[in-house]
Protein backbone atom coordinates (compact mmCIF):
# COMPACT_ATOMS: atom_id res chain seq x y z
CA UNK A 1 0.00 0.00 0.00
CA UNK A 2 1.93 3.18 -1.17
CA UNK A 3 0.89 6.61 0.76
CA UNK A 4 0.02 8.82 -2.50
CA UNK A 5 -2.54 6.13 -3.69
CA UNK A 6 -6.54 6.07 -2.84
CA UNK A 7 -6.17 2.42 -1.31
CA UNK A 8 -4.10 4.14 1.30
CA UNK A 9 -6.23 7.47 2.03
CA UNK A 10 -9.52 5.22 2.37
CA UNK A 11 -7.12 2.96 4.94
CA UNK A 12 -5.74 6.42 6.90
CA UNK A 13 -9.03 7.82 7.10
CA UNK A 14 -10.54 5.30 9.51
CA UNK A 15 -7.51 4.64 11.30
CA UNK A 16 -7.78 8.39 12.10
CA UNK A 17 -10.99 8.96 13.15
CA UNK A 18 -10.80 5.87 15.45
CA UNK A 19 -7.27 6.84 16.84
CA UNK A 20 -9.37 10.47 17.66
CA UNK A 21 -12.65 9.00 18.86
CA UNK A 22 -11.67 5.39 20.88
CA UNK A 23 -7.92 6.38 21.35
CA UNK A 24 -9.10 9.43 23.15
CA UNK A 25 -10.42 7.81 25.99
CA UNK A 26 -7.88 5.94 26.32
CA UNK A 27 -3.94 5.77 25.62
CA UNK A 28 -3.88 1.86 25.31
CA UNK A 29 -6.57 1.40 23.01
CA UNK A 30 -5.16 4.23 21.19
CA UNK A 31 -2.12 2.26 20.82
CA UNK A 32 -3.19 -1.43 20.09
CA UNK A 33 -5.45 0.72 17.25
CA UNK A 34 -2.26 1.95 15.52
CA UNK A 35 -0.50 -1.33 16.45
CA UNK A 36 -3.71 -3.57 14.49
CA UNK A 37 -3.39 -1.00 11.65
CA UNK A 38 0.44 -0.94 10.97
CA UNK A 39 0.10 -4.39 10.67
CA UNK A 40 -2.78 -4.70 8.39
CA UNK A 41 -0.52 -1.65 6.37
CA UNK A 42 2.46 -4.32 6.64
CA UNK A 43 0.01 -7.10 5.73
CA UNK A 44 -0.55 -6.04 2.66
CA UNK A 45 2.85 -6.72 0.84
CA UNK A 46 2.87 -10.17 2.56
CA UNK A 47 1.39 -11.51 5.95
CA UNK A 48 3.61 -13.63 6.63
CA UNK A 49 6.68 -11.03 6.73
CA UNK A 50 4.14 -9.70 9.93
CA UNK A 51 4.97 -12.75 11.90
CA UNK A 52 9.13 -11.24 11.26
CA UNK A 53 8.15 -8.34 12.28
CA UNK A 54 6.38 -9.40 15.48
CA UNK A 55 9.24 -11.91 16.45
CA UNK A 56 12.03 -9.03 15.75
CA UNK A 57 9.92 -6.58 18.17
CA UNK A 58 10.34 -9.69 20.48
CA UNK A 59 13.66 -10.48 20.40
CA UNK A 60 14.67 -6.99 20.94
CA UNK A 61 12.11 -6.39 24.04
CA UNK A 62 13.40 -9.55 25.90
CA UNK A 63 17.48 -9.01 25.20
CA UNK A 64 16.51 -4.94 26.43
CA UNK A 65 15.15 -6.37 29.72
CA UNK A 66 18.06 -8.91 30.07
CA UNK A 67 20.67 -5.98 29.10
CA UNK A 68 18.59 -3.76 32.14
CA UNK A 69 18.64 -6.06 34.82
CA UNK A 70 22.70 -6.91 34.16
CA UNK A 71 23.33 -2.60 33.50
CA UNK A 72 25.07 -2.61 37.21
CA UNK A 73 27.83 -5.41 36.17
CA UNK A 74 28.97 -4.43 32.80
CA UNK A 75 30.69 -7.35 31.84
CA UNK A 76 27.24 -9.25 31.96
CA UNK A 77 25.00 -7.05 30.06
CA UNK A 78 27.73 -6.78 27.41
CA UNK A 79 26.80 -10.76 25.72
CA UNK A 80 23.14 -9.41 25.60
CA UNK A 81 23.51 -6.54 23.84
CA UNK A 82 25.65 -8.80 21.48
CA UNK A 83 23.34 -11.21 21.26
CA UNK A 84 20.54 -8.76 20.61
CA UNK A 85 22.65 -7.00 17.67
CA UNK A 86 23.38 -10.21 16.07
CA UNK A 87 19.98 -11.61 15.68
CA UNK A 88 18.74 -8.40 13.94
CA UNK A 89 21.69 -8.64 11.74
CA UNK A 90 20.79 -12.54 11.23
CA UNK A 91 17.59 -11.31 10.62
CA UNK A 92 18.97 -8.58 7.86
CA UNK A 93 21.51 -11.05 6.82
CA UNK A 94 19.36 -13.99 5.90
CA UNK A 95 16.62 -11.85 4.11
CA UNK A 96 18.98 -9.27 2.59
CA UNK A 97 22.34 -10.52 1.81
CA UNK A 98 22.12 -14.17 1.84
CA UNK A 99 21.98 -14.67 -1.95
CA UNK A 100 24.32 -11.91 -2.75
CA UNK A 101 27.45 -13.85 -0.69
CA UNK A 102 26.13 -17.04 -2.30
CA UNK A 103 26.74 -15.58 -5.64
CA UNK A 104 29.98 -14.48 -4.99
CA UNK A 105 30.84 -18.00 -2.89
CA UNK A 106 29.77 -19.82 -6.34
CA UNK A 107 32.29 -18.91 -8.43
CA UNK A 108 35.25 -19.81 -5.66
CA UNK A 109 33.72 -23.23 -4.94
CA UNK A 110 33.56 -23.81 -8.42
CA UNK A 111 37.04 -23.45 -8.94
CA UNK A 112 37.62 -25.78 -5.98
CA UNK A 113 35.44 -28.34 -7.17
CA UNK A 114 32.73 -27.41 -4.50
CA UNK A 115 30.23 -25.97 -6.51
CA UNK A 116 27.95 -28.31 -7.49
CA UNK A 117 25.43 -28.79 -4.58
CA UNK A 118 25.21 -24.88 -3.21
CA UNK A 119 21.19 -24.18 -2.55
CA UNK A 120 19.28 -22.11 -4.88
CA UNK A 121 17.41 -20.10 -2.84
CA UNK A 122 14.69 -17.06 -3.65
CA UNK A 123 14.28 -15.03 -0.51
CA UNK A 124 11.89 -12.66 -1.04
CA UNK A 125 13.10 -9.23 0.89
CA UNK A 126 10.99 -8.06 3.17
CA UNK A 127 9.57 -4.49 2.84
CA UNK A 128 11.44 -1.65 5.32
CA UNK A 129 13.41 -5.00 7.13
CA UNK A 130 16.64 -2.30 6.82
CA UNK A 131 14.66 0.12 8.54
CA UNK A 132 12.98 -1.84 11.65
CA UNK A 133 16.19 -3.86 12.28
CA UNK A 134 18.29 -1.01 12.43
CA UNK A 135 15.87 0.53 14.55
CA UNK A 136 15.87 -2.33 16.86
CA UNK A 137 19.77 -2.62 17.36
CA UNK A 138 19.90 1.10 17.88
CA UNK A 139 17.37 0.66 21.18
CA UNK A 140 19.63 -2.32 22.44
CA UNK A 141 22.72 0.14 22.29
CA UNK A 142 20.88 3.00 23.59
CA UNK A 143 19.74 0.99 26.65
CA UNK A 144 23.01 -0.71 27.02
CA UNK A 145 24.11 2.79 26.75
CA UNK A 146 21.83 4.24 29.23
CA UNK A 147 20.22 6.23 26.78
CA UNK A 148 16.89 5.28 26.78
CA UNK A 149 15.05 4.19 29.07
CA UNK A 150 13.07 0.21 28.69
CA UNK A 151 9.86 0.48 26.67
CA UNK A 152 7.05 -2.06 27.02
CA UNK A 153 5.99 -4.88 25.11
CA UNK A 154 3.52 -2.76 23.28
CA UNK A 155 5.64 0.37 23.06
CA UNK A 156 8.30 -1.16 21.15
CA UNK A 157 6.38 -3.41 19.05
CA UNK A 158 4.63 -0.04 18.13
CA UNK A 159 7.85 1.93 17.92
CA UNK A 160 9.11 -0.69 15.08
CA UNK A 161 5.56 -1.34 13.05
CA UNK A 162 4.49 2.28 13.38
CA UNK A 163 3.22 2.88 9.83
CA UNK A 164 4.03 6.10 9.37
CA UNK A 165 7.84 5.28 9.26
CA UNK A 166 7.74 1.41 8.54
CA UNK A 167 8.81 1.00 5.31
CA UNK A 168 11.75 3.59 4.61
CA UNK A 169 11.77 5.73 7.35
CA UNK A 170 12.79 8.24 9.25
CA UNK A 171 14.40 5.77 11.37
CA UNK A 172 12.76 7.08 14.37
CA UNK A 173 14.53 6.55 17.70
CA UNK A 174 13.21 5.13 20.99
CA UNK A 175 14.17 7.78 23.19
CA UNK A 176 12.03 10.24 20.70
CA UNK A 177 8.97 8.08 19.96
CA UNK A 178 8.58 6.09 23.17
CA UNK A 179 8.30 8.91 25.35
CA UNK A 180 5.59 10.14 22.64
CA UNK A 181 3.57 7.03 23.19
CA UNK A 182 3.39 8.05 27.30
CA UNK A 183 0.42 9.71 27.06
CA UNK A 184 -2.60 10.94 24.47
CA UNK A 185 -0.90 13.52 22.34
CA UNK A 186 -2.11 17.09 21.68
CA UNK A 187 -2.59 18.30 18.32
CA UNK A 188 -1.96 22.15 17.95
CA UNK A 189 -3.23 24.37 14.99
CA UNK A 190 0.52 24.50 13.84
CA UNK A 191 1.06 20.54 13.53
CA UNK A 192 -2.29 19.95 11.39
CA UNK A 193 -1.01 23.32 9.05
CA UNK A 194 2.54 21.64 8.81
CA UNK A 195 1.19 18.40 8.51
CA UNK A 196 -1.56 18.92 5.67
CA UNK A 197 1.92 21.08 3.65
CA UNK A 198 4.22 18.13 3.72
CA UNK A 199 1.51 15.44 2.55
CA UNK A 200 0.28 17.84 -0.37
CA UNK A 201 4.20 19.20 -1.34
CA UNK A 202 5.25 15.19 -0.59
CA UNK A 203 2.60 14.18 -3.12
CA UNK A 204 3.01 16.57 -5.63
CA UNK A 205 7.34 15.77 -5.23
CA UNK A 206 6.30 11.73 -5.72
CA UNK A 207 3.36 11.55 -7.90
CA UNK A 208 4.88 14.75 -10.62
CA UNK A 209 8.28 15.55 -10.26
CA UNK A 210 10.20 12.26 -8.93
CA UNK A 211 7.83 10.25 -11.47
CA UNK A 212 7.75 12.38 -14.34
CA UNK A 213 11.44 12.55 -14.65
CA UNK A 214 11.56 8.58 -13.80
CA UNK A 215 9.04 7.70 -16.71
CA UNK A 216 10.02 10.54 -19.26
CA UNK A 217 13.69 10.61 -18.56
CA UNK A 218 16.18 8.61 -16.01
CA UNK A 219 14.26 4.82 -16.76
CA UNK A 220 15.26 5.52 -20.25
CA UNK A 221 18.75 6.61 -20.09
CA UNK A 222 19.97 4.00 -17.75
CA UNK A 223 18.43 1.38 -19.73
CA UNK A 224 20.02 1.75 -22.69
CA UNK A 225 23.16 4.53 -22.44
CA UNK A 226 24.76 3.63 -25.84
CA UNK A 227 21.51 4.67 -27.06
CA UNK A 228 21.40 8.24 -25.72
CA UNK A 229 23.14 11.50 -27.12
CA UNK A 230 25.60 13.30 -24.17
CA UNK A 231 22.91 16.38 -22.92
CA UNK A 232 20.09 13.12 -22.69
CA UNK A 233 22.59 11.24 -20.68
CA UNK A 234 23.67 14.61 -18.69
CA UNK A 235 20.23 15.57 -17.66
CA UNK A 236 19.06 12.06 -17.24
CA UNK A 237 21.96 11.89 -14.23
CA UNK A 238 20.67 15.74 -13.10
CA UNK A 239 17.42 13.97 -13.25
CA UNK A 240 18.18 11.23 -11.10
CA UNK A 241 19.55 13.16 -8.68
CA UNK A 242 16.50 15.43 -8.41
CA UNK A 243 14.15 12.10 -8.48
CA UNK A 244 15.73 10.28 -5.85
CA UNK A 245 15.37 14.04 -3.61
CA UNK A 246 11.97 14.29 -4.27
CA UNK A 247 11.15 10.27 -4.40
CA UNK A 248 12.70 9.83 -0.68
CA UNK A 249 12.60 13.43 0.71
CA UNK A 250 8.77 13.03 -0.63
CA UNK A 251 8.09 9.68 1.45
CA UNK A 252 9.64 11.69 4.68
CA UNK A 253 7.55 14.51 3.97
CA UNK A 254 4.18 12.24 4.11
CA UNK A 255 5.49 10.29 6.63
CA UNK A 256 6.64 13.34 8.71
CA UNK A 257 2.87 14.73 8.13
CA UNK A 258 0.93 11.22 8.53
CA UNK A 259 2.52 10.75 12.02
CA UNK A 260 1.77 14.33 12.75
CA UNK A 261 -2.21 13.64 12.18
CA UNK A 262 -1.83 11.05 14.43
CA UNK A 263 -0.59 13.52 17.25
CA UNK A 264 3.35 12.51 16.81
CA UNK A 265 6.27 14.53 16.17
CA UNK A 266 8.85 12.53 13.51
CA UNK A 267 12.48 14.30 12.95
CA UNK A 268 13.32 15.83 9.86
CA UNK A 269 15.36 13.84 7.12
CA UNK A 270 16.09 16.52 4.70
CA UNK A 271 17.47 19.57 4.80
CA UNK A 272 18.08 20.79 1.05
CA UNK A 273 20.86 18.64 0.73
CA UNK A 274 22.08 19.52 -2.39
CA UNK A 275 23.03 22.96 -1.58
CA UNK A 276 25.85 21.46 0.96
CA UNK A 277 29.54 22.82 -0.20
CA UNK A 278 31.54 19.60 1.86
CA UNK A 279 30.13 16.25 1.31
CA UNK A 280 30.37 15.81 4.94
CA UNK A 281 27.88 19.16 5.13
CA UNK A 282 25.57 17.17 2.52
CA UNK A 283 25.16 13.86 4.86
CA UNK A 284 24.45 16.54 7.46
CA UNK A 285 21.30 17.30 5.08
CA UNK A 286 20.64 14.03 3.48
CA UNK A 287 18.75 10.98 5.09
CA UNK A 288 19.30 12.49 8.84
CA UNK A 289 18.17 9.61 10.39
CA UNK A 290 20.42 7.15 8.80
CA UNK A 291 23.48 9.38 8.58
CA UNK A 292 22.84 10.00 12.27
CA UNK A 293 22.42 6.66 12.77
CA UNK A 294 25.49 5.44 11.61
CA UNK A 295 27.52 7.92 13.27
CA UNK A 296 26.48 7.40 16.61
CA UNK A 297 26.25 3.38 16.14
CA UNK A 298 29.00 2.91 13.91
CA UNK A 299 31.16 5.45 13.25
CA UNK A 300 31.64 6.66 16.85
CA UNK A 301 31.69 2.74 17.99
CA UNK A 302 34.95 2.23 15.47
CA UNK A 303 36.43 4.95 17.44
CA UNK A 304 35.02 8.41 15.91
CA UNK A 305 37.62 10.95 15.87
CA UNK A 306 39.45 9.88 18.74
CA UNK A 307 43.10 8.37 16.64
CA UNK A 308 45.47 10.19 14.19
CA UNK A 309 43.62 11.57 10.97
CA UNK A 310 44.35 8.26 9.03
CA UNK A 311 42.82 6.09 11.62
CA UNK A 312 39.77 8.86 11.16
CA UNK A 313 40.08 8.34 7.58
CA UNK A 314 39.40 4.66 8.06
CA UNK A 315 36.64 4.86 10.23
CA UNK A 316 34.93 7.01 7.56
CA UNK A 317 35.51 4.51 4.55
CA UNK A 318 34.42 1.99 6.92
CA UNK A 319 31.13 3.56 8.06
CA UNK A 320 30.23 4.47 4.33
CA UNK A 321 31.07 1.16 3.20
CA UNK A 322 28.89 -0.33 5.00
CA UNK A 323 26.69 2.51 4.43
CA UNK A 324 26.56 1.64 0.68
CA UNK A 325 26.03 -2.11 1.83
CA UNK A 326 22.99 -1.55 3.85
CA UNK A 327 21.35 0.03 0.55
CA UNK A 328 21.95 -3.33 -0.92
CA UNK A 329 23.69 -6.45 -1.63
CA UNK A 330 25.23 -5.35 -4.83
CA UNK A 331 28.62 -3.33 -6.43
CA UNK A 332 27.53 -0.64 -7.26
CA UNK A 333 26.63 0.07 -3.62
CA UNK A 334 29.48 -0.40 -2.64
CA UNK A 335 31.43 1.82 -4.91
CA UNK A 336 29.07 4.50 -4.08
CA UNK A 337 29.73 3.80 -0.43
CA UNK A 338 33.58 4.10 -1.30
CA UNK A 339 33.18 7.19 -3.48
CA UNK A 340 31.42 8.94 -0.32
CA UNK A 341 33.91 7.33 2.20
CA UNK A 342 36.47 8.61 -0.11
CA UNK A 343 35.76 12.08 -1.07
CA UNK A 344 34.89 12.23 3.38
CA UNK A 345 38.59 11.04 4.29
CA UNK A 346 39.82 13.75 1.44
CA UNK A 347 38.22 16.21 2.85
CA UNK A 348 39.32 15.12 6.04
CA UNK A 349 42.99 15.11 5.13
CA UNK A 350 42.24 18.64 2.95
CA UNK A 351 40.87 20.03 6.90
CA UNK A 352 44.31 18.82 8.60
CA UNK A 353 47.08 19.96 6.19
CA UNK A 354 45.58 22.61 3.92
CA UNK A 355 48.38 25.17 3.55
CA UNK A 356 48.02 27.93 5.51
CA UNK A 357 47.01 31.34 3.46
CA UNK A 358 45.17 29.25 0.88
CA UNK A 359 41.95 31.46 0.55
CA UNK A 360 39.02 28.73 0.34
CA UNK A 361 36.99 28.29 -2.43
CA UNK A 362 34.07 30.86 -2.97
CA UNK A 363 30.49 28.78 -1.31
CA UNK A 364 28.76 28.49 -4.97
CA UNK A 365 31.63 26.54 -6.40
CA UNK A 366 32.08 24.50 -3.40
CA UNK A 367 28.49 23.56 -3.91
CA UNK A 368 28.89 23.24 -7.65
CA UNK A 369 31.50 20.50 -6.96
CA UNK A 370 29.96 18.85 -4.37
CA UNK A 371 26.60 18.51 -6.12
CA UNK A 372 28.37 16.53 -9.42
CA UNK A 373 30.75 14.54 -6.63
CA UNK A 374 27.28 12.93 -5.55
CA UNK A 375 25.42 12.92 -9.05
CA UNK A 376 28.90 10.77 -10.14
CA UNK A 377 27.40 8.91 -6.95
CA UNK A 378 24.36 8.47 -8.45
CA UNK A 379 24.74 6.78 -11.54
CA UNK A 380 26.48 3.44 -9.61
CA UNK A 381 23.77 3.77 -7.35
CA UNK A 382 21.06 4.08 -9.67
CA UNK A 383 22.72 1.39 -12.85
CA UNK A 384 21.12 -2.38 -12.84
CA UNK A 385 24.56 -3.72 -12.59
CA UNK A 386 28.69 -2.54 -12.50
CA UNK A 387 28.93 -2.51 -16.11
CA UNK A 388 25.51 -0.48 -16.95
CA UNK A 389 27.00 2.08 -14.99
CA UNK A 390 30.77 2.39 -16.13
CA UNK A 391 28.80 2.03 -20.17
CA UNK A 392 26.84 5.50 -18.70
CA UNK A 393 29.75 7.22 -17.93
CA UNK A 394 31.85 5.70 -21.03
CA UNK A 395 28.80 7.41 -23.23
CA UNK A 396 28.43 10.25 -21.22
CA UNK A 397 32.44 10.77 -21.86
CA UNK A 398 31.66 10.37 -25.64
CA UNK A 399 28.93 12.97 -25.48
CA UNK A 400 27.08 12.81 -28.86
CA UNK A 401 25.23 16.29 -30.04
CA UNK A 402 21.59 15.98 -29.56
CA UNK A 403 18.56 16.25 -27.38
CA UNK A 404 15.43 13.58 -28.22
CA UNK A 405 14.52 12.89 -24.67
CA UNK A 406 14.69 16.07 -22.11
CA UNK A 407 11.71 17.91 -23.35
CA UNK A 408 11.53 21.18 -21.88
CA UNK A 409 9.18 19.54 -18.66
CA UNK A 410 11.73 17.59 -18.05
CA UNK A 411 14.28 20.39 -17.64
CA UNK A 412 11.74 22.67 -16.06
CA UNK A 413 11.21 19.69 -13.15
CA UNK A 414 14.99 19.13 -13.19
CA UNK A 415 15.61 23.28 -12.85
CA UNK A 416 12.62 23.12 -9.93
CA UNK A 417 13.81 20.25 -8.41
CA UNK A 418 17.42 21.80 -7.80
CA UNK A 419 15.64 24.93 -7.37
CA UNK A 420 13.91 24.03 -3.88
CA UNK A 421 17.27 23.67 -2.35
CA UNK A 422 18.22 27.36 -2.34
CA UNK A 423 14.19 28.69 -0.78
CA UNK A 424 15.08 30.06 2.81
CA UNK A 425 14.99 27.42 5.00
CA UNK A 426 11.98 29.14 7.07
CA UNK A 427 9.66 28.85 4.45
CA UNK A 428 8.47 26.02 5.38
CA UNK A 429 7.32 27.29 9.41
CA UNK A 430 6.41 30.55 8.24
CA UNK A 431 3.55 29.23 5.63
CA UNK A 432 2.97 27.06 8.33
CA UNK A 433 2.26 29.53 10.94
CA UNK A 434 0.30 31.61 8.12
CA UNK A 435 -2.17 28.34 7.14
CA UNK A 436 -2.52 27.70 10.62
CA UNK A 437 -4.51 30.96 11.39
CA UNK A 438 -6.95 30.15 8.21
CA UNK A 439 -10.28 28.92 9.07
CA UNK A 440 -10.53 25.45 9.08
CA UNK A 441 -12.83 25.15 5.92
CA UNK A 442 -10.54 27.21 4.27
CA UNK A 443 -7.22 25.18 5.08
CA UNK A 444 -9.80 21.96 3.85
CA UNK A 445 -10.89 23.23 0.52
CA UNK A 446 -6.81 24.38 0.16
CA UNK A 447 -5.87 20.93 0.80
CA UNK A 448 -8.75 18.95 -1.44
CA UNK A 449 -7.67 21.54 -3.98
CA UNK A 450 -3.70 20.92 -3.77
CA UNK A 451 -4.74 16.86 -3.85
CA UNK A 452 -6.78 17.35 -7.23
CA UNK A 453 -3.69 19.46 -8.76
CA UNK A 454 -1.38 16.83 -8.04
CA UNK A 455 -3.92 14.47 -9.38
CA UNK A 456 -4.48 15.93 -12.33
CA UNK A 457 -0.76 16.31 -13.19
CA UNK A 458 0.28 12.97 -11.72
CA UNK A 459 1.65 10.21 -14.17
CA UNK A 460 -0.60 7.19 -14.89
CA UNK A 461 -0.34 4.74 -12.05
CA UNK A 462 2.30 5.28 -9.21
CA UNK A 463 5.62 3.84 -8.97
CA UNK A 464 6.89 2.53 -5.50
CA UNK A 465 9.18 4.57 -3.86
CA UNK A 466 12.57 4.08 -4.79
CA UNK A 467 13.64 3.25 -1.02
CA UNK A 468 11.19 0.70 -0.25
CA UNK A 469 13.70 -1.73 -2.03
CA UNK A 470 16.11 -1.10 0.94
CA UNK B 1 21.70 23.01 9.81
CA UNK B 2 18.92 20.91 11.63
CA UNK B 3 19.12 19.41 14.53
CA UNK B 4 18.97 15.85 14.45
CA UNK B 5 16.03 15.59 16.59
CA UNK B 6 14.13 19.08 15.28
CA UNK B 7 10.69 18.06 13.97
CA UNK B 8 9.22 19.94 10.93
CA UNK B 9 5.89 19.90 12.69
CA UNK B 10 7.35 22.19 15.57
CA UNK B 11 5.95 25.46 14.37
CA UNK B 12 5.12 27.87 17.07
CA UNK B 13 1.34 29.14 15.59
CA UNK B 14 -1.26 31.16 16.79
CA UNK B 15 -3.38 29.00 18.39
CA UNK B 16 -6.73 31.27 18.55
CA UNK B 17 -9.67 29.48 17.24
CA UNK B 18 -10.60 26.02 16.76
CA UNK B 19 -8.44 23.29 18.83
CA UNK B 20 -5.91 21.92 16.69
CA UNK B 21 -8.00 18.60 16.78
CA UNK B 22 -11.49 20.28 15.35
CA UNK B 23 -9.10 21.73 13.17
CA UNK B 24 -7.62 18.60 11.58
CA UNK B 25 -11.57 17.35 12.05
CA UNK B 26 -13.06 20.21 9.34
CA UNK B 27 -9.88 20.37 7.21
CA UNK B 28 -9.88 16.74 6.69
CA UNK B 29 -13.77 16.32 6.12
CA UNK B 30 -14.02 19.36 3.76
CA UNK B 31 -10.73 17.76 1.74
CA UNK B 32 -12.21 14.43 1.93
CA UNK B 33 -16.03 16.11 0.56
CA UNK B 34 -14.12 18.35 -1.97
CA UNK B 35 -11.91 15.32 -3.51
CA UNK B 36 -15.31 13.58 -3.42
CA UNK B 37 -17.14 16.02 -5.43
CA UNK B 38 -14.73 17.28 -7.89
CA UNK B 39 -12.60 14.63 -8.45
CA UNK B 40 -15.26 11.54 -8.26
CA UNK B 41 -13.71 9.40 -11.42
CA UNK B 42 -11.00 8.86 -9.25
CA UNK B 43 -12.81 6.90 -7.20
CA UNK B 44 -14.73 5.01 -9.83
CA UNK B 45 -11.70 3.91 -11.51
CA UNK B 46 -10.18 2.95 -8.23
CA UNK B 47 -13.48 0.63 -7.74
CA UNK B 48 -13.00 -0.87 -10.90
CA UNK B 49 -9.28 -1.60 -10.14
CA UNK B 50 -11.20 -4.00 -7.47
CA UNK B 51 -11.36 -8.12 -7.41
CA UNK B 52 -14.81 -8.61 -8.60
CA UNK B 53 -17.75 -9.76 -6.03
CA UNK B 54 -20.83 -8.72 -5.03
CA UNK B 55 -20.00 -6.66 -2.29
CA UNK B 56 -17.68 -4.79 -5.20
CA UNK B 57 -20.25 -4.21 -7.72
CA UNK B 58 -22.28 -2.13 -5.01
CA UNK B 59 -18.76 -0.04 -4.40
CA UNK B 60 -18.68 0.21 -7.77
CA UNK B 61 -21.94 1.06 -8.38
CA UNK B 62 -22.06 3.98 -5.88
CA UNK B 63 -18.75 5.14 -7.15
CA UNK B 64 -20.11 5.12 -10.82
CA UNK B 65 -23.12 6.49 -9.36
CA UNK B 66 -21.29 9.55 -7.90
CA UNK B 67 -19.30 10.20 -10.61
CA UNK B 68 -21.77 10.46 -13.03
CA UNK B 69 -23.62 13.28 -10.81
CA UNK B 70 -20.46 14.75 -10.31
CA UNK B 71 -20.41 15.02 -14.52
CA UNK B 72 -23.77 15.91 -14.68
CA UNK B 73 -23.50 19.26 -12.76
CA UNK B 74 -20.09 19.92 -14.35
CA UNK B 75 -17.77 19.32 -11.30
CA UNK B 76 -15.49 17.56 -13.13
CA UNK B 77 -14.77 20.13 -15.58
CA UNK B 78 -11.55 21.92 -13.62
CA UNK B 79 -10.17 18.80 -13.22
CA UNK B 80 -10.18 17.42 -17.03
CA UNK B 81 -9.32 21.35 -17.54
CA UNK B 82 -6.53 20.76 -15.72
CA UNK B 83 -5.42 17.42 -17.07
CA UNK B 84 -5.89 19.10 -20.93
CA UNK B 85 -3.27 22.15 -19.71
CA UNK B 86 -1.25 19.90 -18.55
CA UNK B 87 -1.28 17.07 -21.36
CA UNK B 88 -0.42 19.82 -23.72
CA UNK B 89 3.09 21.21 -21.51
CA UNK B 90 3.71 17.71 -21.46
CA UNK B 91 3.75 17.38 -25.10
CA UNK B 92 6.09 20.97 -25.72
CA UNK B 93 9.48 20.09 -27.63
CA UNK B 94 12.34 22.08 -28.30
CA UNK B 95 12.64 23.46 -31.74
CA UNK B 96 13.80 20.90 -33.89
CA UNK B 97 13.11 17.98 -31.02
CA UNK B 98 10.93 14.83 -32.21
CA UNK B 99 7.80 14.29 -30.45
CA UNK B 100 7.78 11.55 -27.50
CA UNK B 101 5.38 9.82 -30.03
CA UNK B 102 8.18 9.85 -33.02
CA UNK B 103 10.42 8.74 -30.43
CA UNK B 104 8.59 5.62 -30.16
Amino acid sequence: MLFPTLDFGLFFLPVLLLVWTVGLASNEWRKIILLLASWVFYGFWDWRFVALLIASAAINWGCARAIQTRLDDDRSAQPWLGVGVAANLAILGTFKYFGFFLEQLAPILARAGWGRDLPVLEIILPVGISFFTFQGMSYLIDIARRQTAPASFLDLTLLMSFFPHLVAGPIVRASHLVPQFQSVPKLTRGMVATALILICWGLFKKAVIASELATGLVDKTFFDPAAHSGPDLALGAYGYAVQIYCDFSAYSDMAVGLAALLGYRFPRNFDQPYRAASLQEFWRRWHISLSSWLRDYLYISLGGNRGGVWFICRNLMITMLLGGFWHGAKWTFLIWGALHGGVLAIERLWREWRPEGLPALPRPIAILIIFHIVVAGWIFFRADTLEGALAYFTQLWAFRPGLALASPLLCGLIALGLAIHFTPPTLLPAMARRVAAWPAPALGLAAGLAVLLTDAMRFEGVAAFIYYQF
Amino acid sequence: MADQFDSPVDVEADEQGLPGLAQMAVAVGIAVFTLAMINAHALAAWADGLEPGARTARISAVAHGLADQTEARGLDKPRAALKQQWDRVKAARWPNQASRKDQR
